[in-house]
């Protein structure tokens, strides 16, 4: 077990290098920075030549990264072009928005994919199996951004009952104000639900045709003794997995989720930075979010190893 | 009777995918062109069969060209991540050098937990929302879960006594490892295939609804439920038509690559998972 986390946590710091340095590369390599996208209409060719200078903007790409890297280790994820305050106030001024939907919506999911998931899988090809598996294999079809304009118009625009957008709240606004919540994790949640189930149940099923389970009956072990002892850990290996994976999935909903409810959080700050070429920004989000992807990852492996030591990292 | 019933859910599906691909594929030909006679916005009916949108165009005329973008970049960047991801699997599990495998197999590990609909963006809003830059970047996030899945379906065989049987008796190494590791990769990739495609149409949606990529008037099935859905209450089927579209193409989809992976477990002699 331990030589497996530190396998696994070394295989971390060298995903954590490559990781910042094509982060860096991606949005080195976006056309047009800062300096066009202000000021083409209003400056001079030479002025902008001028301000490109100011900005360091025009140094060799090798050496801005390798000041990019000192920074970042130094815990400084350098200065945004456009309002030329500290990146790392836009990371905390933005994250906690973003937290507060995330944990929100996993608080909602969890119990109940794993719930559902071992519902339909402890009988299998049974009538409410078989109405679990199609609910949520059609629900997981539908977009986000579907779900969440139909759940806008009807219970904000039709019948008012809930807040269609955050426009002049901020993240702390929420502990007053859990309604605002209610939409945003409403679209969030029924896709991973969904995705999660699914995973959970084929483990279900899986551990349920085993051989440890089919002996553990024959010596008259009860059924709830099996299916909490031995077949839960088992079944949630899969759904530990597709979480990680899910992670990717979900940071996509609440991209798409943040621009509709306009929440000032994570990718609405990505979304004006990546716009305005503002490259340092860009750069420190996308840092943050691939850290935290990492640790996610990190950390879903680590608990499958606990769960059922026989995952192997090297082949 | 009952045979009928257990085809039902296939016909469904093959209806559900069929509708809004004819749509793609023989709606630009058949539409006329949209800028003729722009209407009101947001009118119901008054000579339009679905109505017109935000900008008084036809609903329909934009639902017919809408899917060419929608679901010709999802699929070209399915496409691209197969050949691509396939061809670095295989290759990996065929060989029999280990720092091949370690050298292809090694790099993608690492790309795993790139945030894909960030990396995405960031391509799409720098090249000028191009067709062919968003295509390539949905293909290239797909590309280290399709080489890890082909791979390891590819090992699955390759590891297996028919292998070792077709070596003992000679085969050529185009026999074993087209003929017979090849054919057997196939039925996993096909389920594969299914949730990918409606991945990849989810991915190039959310960036086109999120205004990163194609343009704000550019007739598209998700550009169009953006732009439209503030006159839901006025025009629904401004939004709901080419939503329906999406939402028939990637349904049918997931229904097809479940059936084909309920199969693929029947004939390995599992119980099939519904």
């Amino acid at each position: 077990m331990r030589s497996y986390a530190a396998q696994r946590a070394a295989l971390a710091v060298v995903q954590l290098a490559v990781l910042s340095a094509l982060v860096f590369v991606l949005t080195a390599l976006l056309p047009g920075d800062a300096a066009d996208m202000r000021y083409t209409e209003t400056l001079s060719p030479a002025q902008v030549e001028q301000l490109r200078e100011q900005l360091g903007l025009n140094q060799p790409a090798l050496e801005r990264f390798a000041d990019w890297a000192r920074g970042v280790v130094a815990g400084d994820l350098g200065t945004s072009l456009v309002s030329g305050g500290p990146v790392l106030d836009i990371v905390r001024a933005s994250v906690g928005a973003t937290l507060v939907l995330t944990l929100a919506t996993l608080a909602v999911v969890l119990p109940l994919a794993l719930g559902l998931g071992i519902l339909a899988g402890a009988r299998e090809g049974g009538r409410l199996d078989r109405a679990i598996s199609s609910v949520t294999l059609a629900l997981s079809a539908i977009p986000d951004f579907v779900v969440a304009v139909l759940l806008v118009a009807v219970f904000s625009l039709r019948l008012g009952w809930l807040p269609a957008t955050w426009v002049g709240s901020t993240g702390a606004d929420l502990l007053t104000h859990p309604a605002l919540l209610v939409l945003p994790v409403a679209v969030l949640f029924g896709r991973t639900v969904c995705l999660l189930s699914r995973q959970v149940r084929a483990g279900t099923v899986n551990a349920l045709h085993a051989e440890y389970v089919v002996q553990a009956r024959r010596l008259g072990v009860p059924r709830r003794r099996i299916l909490l002892r031995h077949v839960l850990p088992n079944a949630a290996v899969p759904g530990v997995q597709e979480l990680a994976r899910t992670g990717d999935t979900l940071l996509g909903g609440v991209l798409v989720v943040e621009a509709i409810f306009a929440i000032p959080g994570f990718a609405t700050a990505l979304v004006s930075g990546v716009e305005a070429r503002d490259v340092p920004v860009v750069q420190g989000l996308t840092l943050v979010l691939a850290v935290a992807a990492l640790l996610i990852n990190l950390g879903a492996d680590l608990v499958c190893n606990r769960l059922v030591p026989r995952t192997e990292l090297l082949r | 009777m009952r045979a009928l019933l257990r085809r039902t859910p296939l016909v469904v599906s093959a209806v559900l995918v069929l509708v809004p691909l004819l749509v793609a594929l023989v709606g630009p030909v058949v539409a006329r062109s949209l800028d003729s006679r722009p209407g009101l916005p947001y009118a119901a009916g008054d000579g339009h069969f679905l109505g017109t949108d935000g900008l008084g165009r036809d609903v329909f005329e934009l639902l017919l060209i809408g899917g060419r973008t929608a679901l010709g970049m999802a699929l070209g960047a399915v496409a691209i991540a197969y050949l691509v991801g396939g061809t670095i699997g295989l290759v990996a599990a065929s060989t029999r050098r280990r720092w091949l495998d370690e050298l292809l197999i090694r790099p993608l590990d690492i790309l795993l937990p790139l945030p894909s609909l960030l990396v995405i963006s960031v391509v799409a809003v720098g090249w000028r929302a191009s067709p062919l830059a968003i295509t390539l970047a949905v293909a290239a996030v797909n590309i280290p879960t399709v080489a890890r899945l082909v791979r390891a379906a590819a090992l699955d065989a390759a590891s297996g006594p028919v292998v070792e049987a077709l070596r003992m008796q000679r085969e050529s190494w185009a026999g074993i490892h087209l003929g017979y590791v090849g054919r057997s990769v196939l039925g996993p990739v096909a389920a594969d295939v299914g949730t990918r495609i409606t991945l990849a149409v989810f991915l190039v949606a959310s960036v086109n609804f999120l205004g990163l990529g194609l343009s704000p008037t550019a007739p598209d099935w998700a550009v169009s439920v953006s732009r439209n859905r503030e006159g839901l209450l006025l025009q629904p089927w401004a939004v709901l038509a080419p939503a329906l579209m999406l939402v028939a193409f990637t349904l049918g989809f997931n229904l097809l690559a479940d059936r084909l992976v309920s199969r693929s477990q029947l004939r390995r002699g599992l119980e099939p998972a519904r």
